[in-house]
Parts: C-alpha cells; structure tokens; sequence
C-alpha cells in the first residue's frame, strides 16, 4: 500500500517538476524571442546594432604617435600651471620641459589608459564592450557609507542618467490631486524627464529624439543645410529612440541599446563633441559619437568640463560665452543652438565661485556607483536616483557660513528663514526666456530656421527670476510649494505670483513683441495676446477657477505647510502649446509635441502637431492599455479629473478639440548654480523699491513696513518702561540688578 | 509587572516624577516671575534674536557663539515674563551693539542674591560650590569667562522639564556637558573606557552623578554638588552606585524609586524591584523569566516530592 503511494508521490513530483520547468523554458523563450519584436511593433520604433565610423583599429605606429601626443599634452598642461608666466618666454619654455620629463609629473599626468591600452593590446575602441572588458564590476558606495561591488552595466543602465525615468518613489513631487508621486502604497508610474509636461523643449523624448532638420541660411529658396536637433543628444542611451523599454515593468533593454551606451562623454577628457551630430543609416536616425581612441585613451572619472558637455545647456545655455560644448556643433549636420536659456545660471569658474575654486560636480553630487543624487528638493518632476542623498550648501558651509562681514551674526541669522541662493544669485543670464511662444514662430535667417518665439527673455530679479518660499516640493508642473512660517494663508503663490505678471516693464516688453508677432500672424489679438500671456488664468472658465481654488485649498495647502520653508530664487518660465483640450483640468491640459523638422523647416506649427501626433507612441498613448497603465494616474496628478480621455486628437488629418494655450500658470525652476561669492546687499531687500515681494510672501502689513525700512530695523522701538530701565542701571560687568 | 500597556503607564510615571520634581524644586519660585505676559519690548530684540540661526563664529577660536534666542522657550523658561532689556540694560537699542554692551557678564548669583522673595534656591551655596569645581578653578585657557550660563541657558532655563521621561532628562543634561566635552564619546577616543557598558551608562546616568562629590552639603534641597570634579578625582568606584547605599537613588533616581512605590506598592517594588543596583537586570522580560523559572523549579521539586510520596504509599500498599 505504502509502496504504491510513495510510487504515485514520486511519480507526480517528477511531473510537476518537469512541468515547470517547460513553463519557464517557454517564458524564457518568449522572453528571448517574442518579447522584443512585440515590443518593437508597439512602440512603433526598433532598434539596431550600432556601428561609428570613428571607431578605428589602430596600427602600433598609429597608437604610439597617439599616445605621445596624448601624454605630452596632460604633461605639458601639467607643467605650465606651475611655472609662472613672469619670466622670458625661453626660461619658462625650458622649465616647463625640465618639469614634463620628471618622473613624478609623468606619474601624476600622464593618461593611464595609456599604459594599460598598451599592455592589453587594445588598438580600437568598441564601446562599451572594451570598457567592461576590465571593468565588468565596480565599487560604489551606499548611503550606508560602505563600499560594495555592483555590476558596472547594470548599474548604469538603471541609473537615471540612462532611463531618464523611474516608477520607484522618491518623488519630492505632490500631484494637484493631493498625492505624492509614487508614494508607498500607490499605483506607481514611470515619470521623469521622458514623459513630463514641460514647455520648454516643446516636445517629448519619444518624438524627438533624433531629427535632421533641412535649413536655408541662404534664404527660402537657398540651398539646404542639415542640422541635428532632439533630446537624444544629451542622453547616454544612444539608440534610435529613447530607451522606453525601461518603463515597462519587465524586461531589460536589449543589447544592441547597450551597445550603444556613450561611456566617453561623460569620462573622456578628450572627447570630440564635434562627433555629436545626428545621422542618418539604413536604419533610421541616430546620435553619432566620439568613440575615436584619443577619447578612449583620455578616460577617467568625470569632470566638470565631462558634465558641463550636457549641462552648461541647462544652467548658462546654448548661447552662454563659456558653454565649450556649443563652441564644438559637429563636423557635419551641427547641432541646433537653442537661444533662450532654460536657467541662465551658468557652472563656470568665470560665473560660478564653486567652479573657480575648482570644486567638481560630485564633490556636491556624491555618487553612488553611476547613480547621482539630485539632491532633496526639486520642485519638478525629475527622477532622482538617489534621493535620501542630500546635496546642499549646508553640508559644507555649516549653518553660519559668514565669517568675513561685520555682520555675519546678522547674516547668518538670514539662514533661518532665507537658501543661500536668494542673496549669492543676483542675476541670470540676459537670455534666460520667461516667456517662449512656441504657436507662432520667428524666422531665424542667419541659421535658416524657424524658431519658438521667445516673448520674454530676462535675468534680472522680479522679472526672470522671484522669490518664493520653498519647502523641497514642488507640484506636478513644476511649482514649489511652501508658506510662510507664520502659518496664515495669505501667501497664494498659484493664485497670485505665478499666475499674475504685474511689472509694467514686463508688460511692455510683452505688448511690443505681440506687435512685432502680429506683423506676421495678423489674426493675433494684441490685447487678448498680452492678458493671456501676463494673467495666464484667464483662460480657465469661472467653473475651472472655483475648481481651481478648492483644489489649491484642499490637496496643496496641506503640502505647502509641510517642514521648513525658506524664501528661494525661482526662475519663472510660461509657454504657449498646442494643447489636448479633451484632457484639462484647472492647472493646464496635456500638451501635444512639435515634429522638429516640420516645425522649423515650415514654421507651420500646426502642421508640426499634425505630424508629431501620428507617432506611434502617441497613438498607443490615447490607447485603452496605456490609459490604464499609466495615464489615468498622470491626469490624476496633473489635476484632471475624470481620467484619461482617449480621444485621439488627429481626425482624418485635422486636429480636433485642440487649442493653443498658455500654461495656467508659470514654472518655476530652481537656481542653485551660478553662485557669487558676494551676496546682495541689505538695501536690496531692505527698501521700500527692494526687490522682495514682502507683502506677496505673506507677511502682515506691519511687518512688511518694518521690513522695508533698514533704519526700523537696524533701531529698537523700546518701550519708555525699556528706557527707565536702562537709565537707572549702571553698567557695571558681572553684578547684574534688577531694579525695582 | 502588570500586563498594561507601556504608554498609559509611562505617562503616569512621568506625572508622578514631574509633580515630585515640581513638589520639590518648582514650588520655591517666587512670585516676581509669576503672571504678566511677556513684556512686549522684548519683541523688539527677538526681531534679530529670534532668527534661529543667528551665531558666528568667534574669529579666534573658532568656536560658535550662538546669539538665537528661541521665543517659544524663552516665554516657557523660569525667566520668560522678564523684560529683555531688565538684565541687559547696556544700551542694546541700536544695531549694531556697542562694544562696550557687549563686554557684560552676568550671572545667576548676582541678580538672585538680594532677591530672596523671588526664589529662596541655595544660589548662594552653589556660588561656593562652583567656586571649588575644575571649572573654575582649572588653568585651561578655555575656561576663561567660564560662568553659570556656560552650562544653564538663561533664556531657556527650566527647573525641570515637564512630562520627559528619566532617559531624556539624562540625555539633555548630559548634552550640557558633551557641548564642551564633545571628545568623551568620540568612538575612537579612549575616555571611560575603563567603564564597563559604557555606552549603557552614559544612556541612564547623567554625568554629573559621577563627577560631582558623594555628599551634596547641608541643604536638603539640593542633590548634586556645583562642584564640578575633575576626572581623576571623579567617582571610579562602582559600588558607590551597585549597592545596598544606592548613591543614584538619592539623586535623579530617587523620583524614579518613589514613583515605583507609589505605584507598584512595597511588595510590588520589592519583588520587580528593577533597581541596577544590586545586579538586576533592568530588564522586565529577564525579571519575568527569573520569577517564572523559579516558579517552575519551586513546582518542580513539589511533583518530585508528591511523586516520592505517592510511590513511597504505593510500595507500602503492596507490603503484605
């Protein structure tokens, strides 16, 4: 009996065992092989093996010229710094060779790839197949301050500086609705950089990242000339589209977009950005890079001048003097220079104290194997990789960092209630753009495109920049939330600050270039372009404004009053779009992106709509599955009630229920770069024509004049009570009396 | 230990220690102190001293001169219906402060001396105690202008700190000391390390217990000495505490051994006595399972004895 059950228990362990091991063999396969092409067809786009024409094998000959030349140059820079330049040019020239030839100076100069190329018999550059031939795993170390070992790829590729997006919480970001985006417990969904709404690139990773634009600086009818534009020339992931698969909530990305990782760009000293254009191959249109050996033989860990290659385009700009990257457009198809700048707060050490010092970026920004912090506060929605990491002027500077002033106890006590910004950024960058009008374009002759207008381009403070307190959240669109300590409700930043532009110079400026636009676009209302563009709210329905209000009260309030705010710097920023009209709420409705090409070459930006709506990911967006993976917790946070709507908005080819808009109030970006050494004077805030909005902020009427009158405040209004006192007592140190 | 929940029952322990604490001490505050609200000048001097983080550093040592005054515990502290300007009477009225204003010293004894009818707490007593303690007399340049407010806040000073458990009131107090002494609990130093449990200790005794002398002086009132002892003529000796002469339980513990009475009554005390002193735990899980481990070996040799005599009966019973 027993024989013949332990028989029949044997038999169907072995059959479930075998069972399960088809199903996972099946799962793998499908994985494997059905996965990617099912994939592939449902974002509509594919991907490919990458090949660069300037990755070349060398010829010993060739290597050797090559690192001679490299190791001369690091030595030589080397060498000049430390001789000085007040001597005959001959005496220096011969010191600095004594110098470059010192073993000690080659030691701490020369390239190390150098040698170790040399030795491993490395004559090309592949990518990152050669880096991860030594460097297939890496030490990086936790919050927990311990060293660990991760696997090099797969650290990066789940890094944000590849995905550009998470689905995991660290959000210091509160929907409309109330919520924090992917907090514990919620249905969480991947944001970031590859999906927010954000006005100033006009479009969205998906449709542009990688676009030739055919331009005429001749004129219309002159001969073409190709520029690169699109997103996909600042992001690590060089693949003919962004590296989407990461958003979904299996899979990995596939090898050949690992491939085609850009290790250089960020650790190579010597890396050409000249290389970085876009091209055209059977395949499609792709980012180029460097991956010549004089940039694989100049790695190391990244630098600021490595870091600034993407991000001087965010703080100074394109158009900033000392951007190196925009001095280098490409050999061929140069890239497009965006003239307004995002921030105008460049990272420079002709801009920034920091950066004259010397100081680098993950000095601040510690990183975590190829993961960086953020930092705790950002008022918009991008992905951190490390958010508990804290990156702050306090961890270096301590809470009195004013040693040198007379009144540095006085200064220090500003710390309280003030970021260190507010005084130590006094201006941005002229061409920082406040207001972009991407409806009707400009023509641009001298590069021969056409151009988003900016309406509004200012540095100075009250103009492109206010003041706004600030408590390391921000709302879905990009506006920080904070109170005044004093906790009354009278500062209303989303009803009065960022929704109201009141400086008749501003609104000079804005009626002028609404005159020059309409020279152009005759159907342009000059005074509804004005009120629109400087009181952005008056594009809501009454209903969408009570709306408005009660969702302000009810779900930002509470988040407003959260920790300690402090009064920051926020960079202003509005735009007009062609907006999804089936999908709005009272804080805006979900922008549609611009095709590049169509919009420059044509300047018809409704065409450039028409276009970038017929993208496959964009028709998968007003789908049924997106909708509920997605995108009903997005309108959420964006404050629409009612889910996503799946309208499509192209109808045999027109867009329908779509309008152009302003956003229904202003962005308002943090400034943390650019930092002077001296900060502003008090009588900059300390007048009655300061700069700080002290009324604005929330403060009652009595302190607001006491505020802005240095000599109240630098004088006690003591009592008579008060001046008794000090009459009778006689100053005698150490016996204290009271007097009766 | 009873089954109750900890919550209710710390709270009520906290209550008894507070109005023991309060019997004891708070009740001698004299009435000068009493009603009024804060006076309305000192508004003018909290506008800058009220600014949380108004300090410096001082440009020869370095050290953080702290010049914040927090308004919310000024107005709860022994001294928060004082007017500003009634100790410091020196011509602050004006930013920035002359020199001269800021060259004054003041200090407890000398506005509470005379003032007898506000306070009748031995100021006097601990002036001479003071007087003999390393912070005084020691030759450390650092301890230049050492004075009461070296260590007690006047702008925050309460007698005791109402509803904290003994704990935090030890880690306050010992906070005092570790503002200057910060060095004794770098973990890599070799401070107390003769000390068994070191960090046990310094978690549960303040560290005056030790560096004070045994006998206070005369006044009941008074239960640790001023005299603030240097470290090596500092208590070392352990059974000055674990032992039947509890020396921690005439101080801060002698609330805590009051408030056991009271609640677990004298039979209750002495069996669950959680005192450290003799070698006891502390630990009512280990109280728990010693009682019960005795229980169970005192029931055990009662069945052995029951099982002895059961069988003694049964073999008489077969005995012809």
């Amino acid at each position: 009996m027993t024989k013949v059950l332990s028989k029949l228990r044997k038999h169907a362990t072995r059959r479930v065992l075998r069972f399960t091991a088809m199903v996972l063999i099946v799962l793998v396969l499908a994985y494997q092989f059905l996965y990617p092409p099912l994939f592939d067809a449902y974002v509509g786009k594919s991907n490919a093996l990458l090949t660069y024409a300037n990755s070349q094998t060398l010829s010993e000959r060739e290597f050797e010229a090559l690192a001679r030349d490299l190791s001369r140059q690091a030595r030589y820079t080397k060498a000049a710094a430390s001789v000085g330049a007040d001597q005959a040019p001959l005496a220096r020239q011969v010191k600095i060779e004594m110098l470059m030839n010192t073993p000690s100076l080659i030691r701490d100069s020369e390239p190390r790839h150098i040698d170790y190329f040399r030795e491993a018999g490395i004559r090309r550059y592949e990518g990152p197949q050669t880096c991860l031939g030594c460097h297939p795993r890496m030490k990086a170390r936790g919050d927990d301050g311990h060293l660990r070992t991760v696997d090099t790829l797969d650290n990066l590729v789940n890094s944000i500086h590849f995905k550009f997006q998470t689905d995991t919480g660290g959000f210091s970001t509160y929907g409309y609705d109330g919520r924090r985006v992917n907090a514990p417990g919620s249905h969480r969904i991947p944001v970031g950089k590859i999906d927010r709404a954000c006005g100033i690139p006009g479009s969205f990773s998906w449709t542009g990242w990688a676009a030739l634009v055919a331009s005429r600086p001749a004129g219309a009818t002159g001969p073409v000339t190709l520029r690169s534009e699109g997103c996909g020339q600042c992001h690590i992931g060089g693949n003919y589209q962004p590296p989407t698969e990461k958003m979904m909530p299996v899979g990995d990305v596939p090898y050949e977009v690992k491939d085609g990782i850009d290790c250089l760009i960020c650790h190579s000293t010597d890396y050409d950005m000249n290389q970085r254009y876009v091209i055209r191959d059977a395949h499609g249109l792709r980012w180029n890079q460097d991956r010549s050996m004089r940039a694989a033989l100049s790695v190391g860990p990244a630098r600021n001048d490595h870091c600034l290659r993407c991000h001087q385009h965010n703080m100074g700009g394109d158009a900033y003097p000392h951007n190196q990257a925009a001095q280098a457009l490409g050999t061929e198809n140069k890239r497009i220079l965006h003239q307004g700048a995002k921030r105008g707060n460049p990272f420079s050490p002709e801009d920034d104290v920091h950066a004259a010092a010397a100081i680098q970026c993950t000095d601040c920004h510690v990183p975590d194997g190829h993961r960086l912090p953020r930092g705790r506060q950002g008022v918009d929605l991008v992905a951190n990789d490390l958010p508990n990491r804290e990156v702050s002027c306090q961890t270096c500077h301590t809470q009195t960092p004013h040693n040198n002033s007379p009144d540095r106890a006085l200064l220090n006590g500003h710390v309280a209630r003030l970021a260190c910004e507010t005084c130590h950024i006094k201006v941005l960058q002229d061409k920082n753009v406040v207001l972009r009008d991407w409806v009707h374009p400009t023509w641009n002759p001298e590069e021969g495109i056409f151009e988003p207008t900016d309406i509004y381009r200012s540095g100075a403070p009250g103009k492109g920049f206010t003041f706004l307190w600030f408590n390391g959240n921000g709302s879905f669109l990009a506006n920080a939330l904070g109170n005044n300590p004093n906790g009354t409700t009278d500062y209303d930043p989303l009803m009065q600050q960022m929704v109201h532009i009141r400086d008749p110079e501003v609104i000079a400026a804005v009626r002028a270039a609404a005159i020059e636009l309409k020279a152009r676009y005759p159907e342009i209302d000059i005074e509804a372009y004005v009120r629109a563009a400087t009181d952005p709210l008056s594009q809501l329905s009454p209903a969408l404004l009570e709306r408005r209000r009660a969702m302000i009260d009810q779900n930002l309030r509470p988040v407003m009053a959260l920790g300690k705010s402090r009064i920051y710097p926020f960079k202003l920023f509005n735009a007009m779009m062609y907006e999804d009209m089936g999908n709005q709420g009272p804080f805006g409705a979900m922008i549609l992106p611009f095709d590049y090409p169509v919009y420059y070459e044509t300047g018809d930006s409704r065409a450039a709509v028409v276009q970038a709506v017929r993208d496959p990911i964009v028709k998968r967006m007003y789908q049924r599955p997106f909708k509920l993976y997605m995108m009903d917790d997005f309108m959420s946070y964006f404050g629409v009630s009612g889910g996503w709507k799946t309208n499509y908005p192209l109808v045999n080819g027109k867009l329908v229920n779509v309008e152009p808009h302003w956003m229904r109030q202003m962005g308002t970006l943090t400034i943390n770069h650019g930092i002077q050494g001296k900060g502003r004077e008090c009588r900059e805030c300390h007048a009655l024509d300061g700069i700080m909005d002290f009324a604005g902020l929330g403060y009652p009427p009595e302190r607001v004049a006491e505020l802005r009158d240095p000599d109240q405040l630098k004088s006690a209004a003591l009592s008579k009570t008060g001046d008794a006192a000090r009459a009778k007592t006689p100053s005698v140190p150490g016996s204290e009396q009271s007097p009766k | 230990m009873s089954a109750k929940s900890p919550g209710p029952r710390r709270r009520r322990r906290l209550a008894a220690v507070t109005s023991l604490i309060m019997a004891v001490l708070l009740c001698t505050l004299g009435a000068a102190a009493a009603s009024a609200d804060p006076p309305a000048d000192n508004r003018a001097c909290l506008r800058c001293h009220g600014m949380a983080t108004l300090a410096y550093r001082d440009g020869i040592t370095g050290n953080l001169i702290d010049l914040s005054i927090d308004p919310g515990r000024l107005a709860g502290s022994v001294h928060g219906k004082v007017a500003c300007v009634k100790c410091h009477a020196q011509g602050y009225r004006d930013y920035p402060h002359p020199q001269d204003a800021r060259r004054e010293q003041l200090d407890c004894v000398g506005c509470h001396r005379e003032a007898h009818e506000r306070i009748s707490y031995p100021f006097e007593a601990i002036a001479g105690q003071f007087a003999k303690s390393i912070h005084a007399t020691g030759d450390d340049p650092k301890l230049r202008g050492f004075g009461c407010h070296s260590c007690h806040d006047p702008h925050a000073f309460r007698v005791s700190t109402v509803g904290k458990p003994l704990g935090e009131i030890v880690m306050d107090d010992n906070a005092v000391c570790l503002s200057c002494h910060a060095q004794v609990t770098d973990p890599l130093s070799d401070r107390h390390r003769w000390l068994p449990k070191r960090e046990a200790h310094w978690a549960a005794v303040r560290c005056i217990e030790c560096h004070t002398p045994i006998a206070v002086g005369g006044d009941g009132a008074q239960r640790v000495s001023h005299q603030i002892l240097a470290g090596k003529e500092s208590n070392s000796t352990c059974v000055n505490c674990h032992s039947g002469s509890q020396r921690l339980l005439s101080r801060l513990y002698a609330y805590r051994s009051q408030e056991d009475l009271a609640r677990d009554g004298l039979f209750g005390k002495a069996v669950f006595n959680e005192a450290y002193v003799v070698g006891l735990s502390r630990s009512p899980l280990i109280d728990r399972l010693s009682l019960a481990f005795i229980g169970v070996t005192a029931l055990g040799l009662m069945a052995h004895g029951l099982g002895r005599y059961l069988a003694y009966r049964r073999s008489r019973g077969k005995q012809p």
